[in-house]
């Protein structure tokens, strides 16, 4: 296994640093192209008047999740030297409510502000120094909510854990999922929200997208028949370096 | 793909993915927007007030063993991000100072809330300890339980919010 290079010791933690700029470039390069630039595309899908954030949303996480258990499956990545998001369940609902009360109300999110700034909206700015001041109350007032943080922690919990099924069905039910989910979505907005213009392109693009689509589909049957332990070892532990498991 | 043009949803969405894969293959951690942020945020402050920022319980673990709170991973990220996001809407010809909103929404109306949308979600983001990328989006890949909860809740917030601010987007 060679990868993750910064940890087999392929390349230094310099070089790591460095190859971070161009990984951000490609980031704020495709968050450009999605449209999260603007923050009323970004607002809008609350309103189901463009649903394209959440399609981009699941296009994003079904690419990275078919390709990071792919080249686990592969051998190609050591699973155990990648860092796994800790599950702290009441904490994390709560930041997920006030954060989409947050994104309806500002308009971005934090990378898609930077984003937008990048390109001169100026709301974007603002939404910035506002998330700035919003991090510094609470890590001055850490104390407060400091229990409440650390509360509810279930380690690196997944969803086929929490499912009781294996990983590769798990992974085939969220590209379901994720299909099914962004065409409900675009039948809503369409339903709610007709338009009259026309896009001279719609062929083309339902024709590329649905290849896409029909890509995912067929590589998630495929993991569908793996068992669990030929993508992960449940039995060692992933590391969590923001807190340790307490 | 055409690099004058905004692309479709799905490509767009995948090629957040590829950068994604990338920083796993590479860095073996995801991308992540906000934790560069509350860097910056915090090395401001130490500049304003070094020992209280320093031994701050939340602020202290960036300067533990004399490291400068800039020098990480997350930050050399954000520089690529800004540098990447202007070099595509410079492409498309779409570099323009502005304030987006709705055709209802005066400007001061919407400047007040991008900043106190910012201050909510700059708070919900420590709390939860990420944002859209690196939390909803690596952690949802990573098939974290935390991270698909974190993520239905933010559509669950934004839509019982949307009605309260509608005359600033419809």
């Amino acid at each position: 296994m060679i990868a993750p290079l910064a940890k087999t010791g392929i390349i230094s933690a310099a070089t790591n640093l460095w190859l971070a700029i161009p990984i951000g470039f490609i980031f704020g390069f495709a968050l450009f192209h999605a449209g999260f630039t603007d923050s009323r595309r970004i607002a809008w899908a609350f309103y189901f008047k463009d649903v394209g954030v959440p399609v981009v949303m699941f296009s994003a996480i079904v690419t990275g999740m078919l390709g990071l258990w792919g080249m686990s499956l592969i051998g190609f990545i050591d699973i155990s030297k990648v860092y796994m998001l800790p599950t702290y369940l009441l904490p994390m609902a709560v930041g997920g409510l006030l954060f989409g009360i947050g994104m309806v109300v500002g308009g971005y999110c934090p990378g898609t502000a930077i984003a937008a700034f990048a390109t001169g909206k100026i709301d974007g700015i603002v939404f910035i120094v506002g998330f700035l001041v919003g991090s510094l109350i609470f890590g001055d007032f850490f104390p407060v909510w400091g229990d409440f943080y650390n509360s509810d922690y279930m380690g690196a919990f997944r969803l086929d854990q929490w499912l009781g099924i294996g990983l590769g069905p798990a992974v085939l039910l969220i590209v379901v999922t994720a299909v099914g989910g962004s065409l409900f979505l675009r039948q809503v907005q369409y339903r709610f929200w007709p338009t009259e213009e026309v896009d001279p392109q719609r062929e083309q693009r339902l024709r590329l997208q649905g290849g896409l689509i029909a890509a995912a589909v067929v590589i998630a049957i495929v993991f569908a028949f793996f068992p669990t332990p030929s993508f992960i070892d449940n039995f060692v532990e992933p590391p969590h370096y923001i807190v340790p498991r307490g | 793909m055409k690099l004058d043009k905004r692309w479709p949803p799905v490509p767009a969405g995948i090629l957040i993915g590829v950068s994604m894969l990338l920083a796993w293959i590479v860095a073996g951690r995801g991308i992540g927007a906000s934790g560069g942020m509350t860097r910056f945020v915090a090395w401001v402050q130490q500049g304003l007030f070094p020992a209280a920022t320093e031994e701050s319980a939340y602020f202290g673990k960036y300067f533990a063993n004399a490291a400068h709170p800039l020098n990480d991973y997350v930050v050399f990220l954000l520089a690529g991000l800004l540098i990447g996001a202007f070099v595509a809407a410079w492409l498309t010809g779409r570099l323009r100072f502005e304030v987006l909103r709705g055709p209802r929404s005066p400007v001061a109306y919407r400047i007040v809330l991008a900043l106190g949308g910012g201050v909510i979600s700059g708070f919900a983001a420590r709390l939860a300890r990420g944002c859209t990328s690196g939390h909803a989006l690596v952690g949802g890949a990573e098939l974290s339980v935390g991270a698909w909860v974190f993520m239905m809740c933010i559509f669950a917030g934004g839509w019982m919010a949307a009605w309260f601010v509608r005359k600033q987007w419809i």
